[in-house]
Protein backbone atom coordinates (compact mmCIF):
# COMPACT_ATOMS: atom_id res chain seq x y z
CA UNK A 1 0.00 0.00 0.00
CA UNK A 2 1.13 3.64 -0.32
CA UNK A 3 1.37 5.99 2.67
CA UNK A 4 -1.41 8.35 2.61
CA UNK A 5 0.86 11.11 4.08
CA UNK A 6 3.80 10.83 2.09
CA UNK A 7 3.42 8.11 -0.69
CA UNK A 8 6.09 5.64 0.08
CA UNK A 9 5.38 2.49 -0.78
CA UNK A 10 4.86 -0.15 1.97
CA UNK A 11 4.04 -3.92 2.26
CA UNK A 12 0.68 -4.54 2.20
CA UNK A 13 0.34 -5.34 5.69
CA UNK A 14 2.77 -2.48 7.42
CA UNK A 15 1.87 -1.22 10.57
CA UNK A 16 3.45 2.04 10.06
CA UNK A 17 5.04 3.82 7.26
CA UNK A 18 8.95 3.15 6.81
CA UNK A 19 9.80 6.62 5.44
CA UNK A 20 7.50 8.57 7.34
CA UNK A 21 6.57 6.79 10.15
CA UNK A 22 2.58 7.55 9.87
CA UNK A 23 0.82 5.06 11.37
CA UNK A 24 -1.16 2.68 8.49
CA UNK A 25 -3.63 0.50 10.71
CA UNK A 26 -5.51 4.29 11.86
CA UNK A 27 -5.84 4.83 8.26
CA UNK A 28 -7.60 1.66 7.84
CA UNK A 29 -10.44 1.79 10.37
CA UNK A 30 -11.86 5.00 8.86
CA UNK A 31 -15.34 4.77 8.12
CA UNK A 32 -16.17 4.68 4.30
CA UNK A 33 -17.90 8.09 3.05
CA UNK A 34 -20.66 6.88 0.08
CA UNK A 35 -21.47 9.09 -2.95
CA UNK A 36 -18.28 10.38 -2.78
CA UNK A 37 -15.82 11.42 -5.17
CA UNK A 38 -13.01 11.51 -3.07
CA UNK A 39 -11.33 8.27 -1.62
CA UNK A 40 -13.46 6.60 1.05
CA UNK A 41 -10.75 6.16 3.41
CA UNK A 42 -6.47 7.23 3.87
CA UNK A 43 -5.49 3.91 2.15
CA UNK A 44 -5.32 3.89 -1.26
CA UNK A 45 -5.43 1.17 -3.57
CA UNK A 46 -5.05 1.17 -6.71
CA UNK A 47 -7.61 -0.04 -8.87
CA UNK A 48 -5.95 -0.01 -12.47
CA UNK A 49 -8.67 1.22 -14.36
CA UNK A 50 -6.89 3.89 -16.76
CA UNK A 51 -4.87 0.81 -17.60
CA UNK A 52 -7.50 -1.25 -18.07
CA UNK A 53 -9.10 0.94 -20.22
CA UNK A 54 -6.51 2.07 -22.25
CA UNK A 55 -5.50 -1.49 -23.17
CA UNK A 56 -9.30 -2.28 -24.20
CA UNK A 57 -9.94 0.68 -26.04
CA UNK A 58 -6.75 1.46 -27.32
CA UNK A 59 -5.46 -2.25 -28.16
CA UNK A 60 -8.93 -3.76 -29.06
CA UNK A 61 -8.24 -6.66 -26.31
CA UNK A 62 -11.48 -8.37 -24.75
CA UNK A 63 -9.24 -9.57 -21.88
CA UNK A 64 -9.29 -5.93 -20.82
CA UNK A 65 -12.93 -6.50 -19.93
CA UNK A 66 -12.08 -8.40 -16.82
CA UNK A 67 -9.59 -6.29 -15.38
CA UNK A 68 -12.46 -3.24 -15.67
CA UNK A 69 -14.48 -5.75 -13.59
CA UNK A 70 -12.45 -5.85 -10.73
CA UNK A 71 -11.41 -2.77 -10.68
CA UNK A 72 -15.20 -2.11 -10.26
CA UNK A 73 -14.38 -4.22 -7.59
CA UNK A 74 -11.52 -2.61 -5.92
CA UNK A 75 -13.64 0.66 -5.71
CA UNK A 76 -16.45 -1.16 -4.41
CA UNK A 77 -15.08 -3.02 -1.79
CA UNK A 78 -13.19 0.28 -0.72
CA UNK A 79 -16.53 2.09 -0.61
CA UNK A 80 -17.68 -1.03 1.96
CA UNK A 81 -14.63 -0.43 3.96
CA UNK A 82 -13.15 -3.92 3.11
CA UNK A 83 -9.24 -3.32 2.54
CA UNK A 84 -7.93 -6.36 2.21
CA UNK A 85 -10.82 -7.72 -0.43
CA UNK A 86 -9.85 -4.72 -2.43
CA UNK A 87 -6.01 -5.38 -2.87
CA UNK A 88 -7.22 -8.79 -3.40
CA UNK A 89 -9.16 -7.37 -6.27
CA UNK A 90 -6.26 -5.02 -6.95
CA UNK A 91 -4.22 -7.84 -7.64
CA UNK A 92 -6.43 -9.57 -10.39
CA UNK A 93 -7.17 -6.40 -11.81
CA UNK A 94 -3.24 -5.92 -12.12
CA UNK A 95 -3.21 -9.08 -13.63
CA UNK A 96 -5.46 -8.99 -16.32
CA UNK A 97 -3.75 -5.60 -17.06
CA UNK A 98 -0.83 -7.45 -17.85
CA UNK A 99 -2.55 -10.00 -19.63
CA UNK A 100 -4.21 -7.86 -22.33
CA UNK A 101 -1.20 -5.73 -22.51
CA UNK A 102 0.91 -8.82 -23.18
CA UNK A 103 -1.71 -10.43 -25.99
CA UNK A 104 -1.53 -6.31 -27.31
CA UNK A 105 2.60 -6.55 -27.42
CA UNK A 106 2.28 -10.27 -28.75
CA UNK A 107 -0.17 -9.16 -31.88
CA UNK A 108 2.22 -6.15 -32.62
CA UNK A 109 5.94 -8.12 -32.95
CA UNK A 110 3.61 -10.97 -35.05
CA UNK A 111 2.88 -8.50 -37.28
CA UNK A 112 6.29 -6.42 -37.03
CA UNK A 113 7.80 -10.46 -37.95
CA UNK A 114 5.52 -10.69 -40.60
CA UNK A 115 5.47 -7.11 -42.30
CA UNK A 116 9.70 -7.63 -41.87
CA UNK A 117 9.55 -10.97 -43.76
CA UNK A 118 7.06 -9.45 -46.26
CA UNK A 119 9.47 -7.08 -46.94
CA UNK A 120 12.51 -9.22 -47.15
CA UNK A 121 10.84 -10.88 -49.90
CA UNK A 122 10.18 -8.54 -52.08
CA UNK A 123 13.70 -7.12 -51.96
CA UNK A 124 14.59 -10.52 -52.93
CA UNK A 125 12.23 -11.39 -55.65
CA UNK B 1 14.53 0.37 -2.60
CA UNK B 2 11.77 0.41 -4.63
CA UNK B 3 12.91 3.59 -6.45
CA UNK B 4 15.32 2.76 -9.16
CA UNK B 5 12.64 0.45 -10.11
CA UNK B 6 9.83 3.11 -10.28
CA UNK B 7 11.79 5.53 -12.06
CA UNK B 8 12.67 2.68 -14.47
CA UNK B 9 9.25 1.70 -14.74
CA UNK B 10 8.33 5.35 -15.23
CA UNK B 11 10.32 6.14 -17.84
CA UNK B 12 9.47 2.88 -20.20
CA UNK B 13 6.31 4.47 -19.84
CA UNK B 14 7.01 7.81 -20.84
CA UNK B 15 8.73 6.62 -23.71
CA UNK B 16 6.18 4.52 -24.61
CA UNK B 17 3.84 6.95 -24.94
CA UNK B 18 5.81 9.40 -26.63
CA UNK B 19 6.96 7.00 -29.10
CA UNK B 20 3.16 5.96 -29.84
CA UNK B 21 2.70 9.38 -29.97
CA UNK B 22 5.02 10.56 -32.66
CA UNK B 23 4.68 7.03 -34.89
CA UNK B 24 0.64 8.16 -34.77
CA UNK B 25 1.39 11.38 -35.62
CA UNK B 26 3.51 10.47 -38.66
CA UNK B 27 1.97 7.33 -39.90
CA UNK B 28 -2.30 7.12 -40.58
CA UNK B 29 -2.98 4.00 -39.11
CA UNK B 30 -5.80 3.76 -41.92
CA UNK B 31 -3.00 3.75 -44.93
CA UNK B 32 -0.08 3.03 -43.28
CA UNK B 33 0.90 -1.15 -43.38
CA UNK B 34 3.13 -1.10 -40.26
CA UNK B 35 -0.21 -1.33 -37.82
CA UNK B 36 -1.27 -4.82 -37.28
CA UNK B 37 -4.77 -5.35 -38.01
CA UNK B 38 -7.53 -5.83 -34.85
CA UNK B 39 -7.46 -9.14 -33.88
CA UNK B 40 -10.82 -9.20 -32.88
CA UNK B 41 -11.57 -7.48 -36.70
CA UNK B 42 -9.06 -10.07 -38.17
CA UNK B 43 -10.82 -13.00 -36.84
CA UNK B 44 -14.17 -12.24 -36.73
CA UNK B 45 -14.85 -9.76 -39.00
CA UNK B 46 -16.53 -7.89 -36.38
CA UNK B 47 -16.02 -4.16 -34.67
CA UNK B 48 -14.60 -4.28 -31.42
CA UNK B 49 -15.35 -1.25 -29.01
CA UNK B 50 -11.67 -0.05 -29.62
CA UNK B 51 -12.13 -0.10 -33.55
CA UNK B 52 -11.24 3.09 -34.92
CA UNK B 53 -9.47 4.13 -31.35
CA UNK B 54 -6.01 4.34 -33.18
CA UNK B 55 -7.14 6.25 -36.69
CA UNK B 56 -8.74 8.40 -34.04
CA UNK B 57 -5.86 9.03 -32.12
CA UNK B 58 -4.28 10.12 -35.50
CA UNK B 59 -6.48 12.41 -36.46
CA UNK B 60 -6.86 13.97 -32.69
CA UNK B 61 -2.81 14.68 -33.61
CA UNK B 62 -3.67 16.68 -36.82
CA UNK B 63 -6.54 18.66 -35.19
CA UNK B 64 -9.21 17.42 -36.80
CA UNK B 65 -11.68 16.66 -33.72
CA UNK B 66 -14.72 15.83 -36.04
CA UNK B 67 -12.96 13.26 -37.71
CA UNK B 68 -11.36 11.64 -35.30
CA UNK B 69 -14.79 11.54 -33.46
CA UNK B 70 -16.73 9.89 -36.07
CA UNK B 71 -13.70 7.09 -35.95
CA UNK B 72 -14.67 5.85 -32.60
CA UNK B 73 -16.62 8.72 -30.42
CA UNK B 74 -16.12 6.23 -27.18
CA UNK B 75 -12.48 6.98 -27.42
CA UNK B 76 -12.78 10.31 -27.70
CA UNK B 77 -15.22 10.76 -24.70
CA UNK B 78 -12.15 8.65 -22.36
CA UNK B 79 -9.93 10.23 -23.13
CA UNK B 80 -9.42 13.32 -21.07
CA UNK B 81 -10.07 10.63 -18.17
CA UNK B 82 -7.12 8.72 -19.73
CA UNK B 83 -4.77 11.14 -20.11
CA UNK B 84 -5.77 12.94 -16.24
CA UNK B 85 -5.74 9.52 -14.84
CA UNK B 86 -2.23 9.11 -16.11
CA UNK B 87 -1.02 12.15 -15.51
CA UNK B 88 -2.20 12.04 -11.81
CA UNK B 89 -0.84 8.61 -11.46
CA UNK B 90 2.75 10.17 -13.11
CA UNK B 91 2.50 13.02 -10.91
CA UNK B 92 1.99 11.06 -7.94
CA UNK B 93 4.97 9.33 -8.65
CA UNK B 94 7.12 11.88 -9.25
CA UNK B 95 6.48 14.34 -6.64
CA UNK B 96 4.44 11.97 -4.05
CA UNK B 97 1.49 13.79 -4.19
CA UNK B 98 -1.94 13.60 -5.72
CA UNK B 99 -3.57 16.05 -8.45
CA UNK B 100 -7.12 15.83 -6.96
CA UNK B 101 -7.82 11.84 -7.36
CA UNK B 102 -11.31 11.21 -9.33
CA UNK B 103 -12.69 8.11 -7.51
CA UNK B 104 -15.17 6.52 -9.06
CA UNK B 105 -18.09 4.55 -7.22
CA UNK B 106 -18.25 0.80 -7.96
CA UNK B 107 -21.43 1.24 -10.04
CA UNK B 108 -20.23 4.19 -12.50
CA UNK B 109 -17.23 1.65 -13.50
CA UNK B 110 -19.51 -1.12 -13.93
CA UNK B 111 -21.87 1.22 -15.99
CA UNK B 112 -18.70 2.09 -17.60
CA UNK B 113 -17.86 -1.84 -18.55
CA UNK B 114 -21.35 -2.12 -20.08
CA UNK B 115 -21.30 1.01 -21.92
CA UNK B 116 -17.82 -0.18 -24.09
CA UNK B 117 -19.60 -3.46 -24.17
CA UNK B 118 -22.88 -2.53 -25.38
CA UNK B 119 -20.99 -0.05 -28.14
CA UNK B 120 -19.07 -2.84 -29.24
CA UNK B 121 -22.30 -4.71 -29.92
CA UNK B 122 -24.29 -1.70 -31.31
CA UNK B 123 -21.52 -0.54 -34.26
CA UNK B 124 -21.73 -3.75 -35.66
CA UNK B 125 -25.63 -3.76 -36.38
CA UNK B 126 -25.86 -2.79 -39.61
CA UNK B 127 -28.59 -0.66 -40.26
CA UNK B 128 -29.53 3.39 -39.46
CA UNK B 129 -28.84 4.64 -36.66
CA UNK B 130 -25.96 1.84 -35.08
CA UNK B 131 -23.84 2.09 -38.23
CA UNK B 132 -23.52 5.87 -37.39
CA UNK B 133 -21.31 4.17 -34.44
CA UNK B 134 -18.79 2.19 -36.96
CA UNK B 135 -15.33 3.66 -37.83
CA UNK B 136 -15.91 6.55 -39.98
CA UNK B 137 -20.32 5.61 -40.19
CA UNK B 138 -20.72 9.41 -39.68
CA UNK B 139 -18.25 10.18 -42.55
CA UNK B 140 -18.98 7.60 -45.16
CA UNK B 141 -23.01 6.36 -44.20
Amino acid sequence: MFCSQCGASNADNAVICAQCGRNLQAAVSLPAQQGSLVQPSGVYVQNYLVFAILTTVLCCLPAGIPAIVYAAQVNGKLQAGDIAGAQEASKNAKMWCWISASAGLAVVLIWGFLVAIGTLSNLNR
Amino acid sequence: MPYPRKDLLLSTMVAVIAAALVILHFFDPATSGIFPPCPVRYLTGWYCPGCGSLRAVHQLLHGNLRAAWALNPLTILLLPFLVYGTASYALFELRGRYLPRLFLPAIWIRALCAVIILFGIARNIPFHPFELLAPAGVLHP
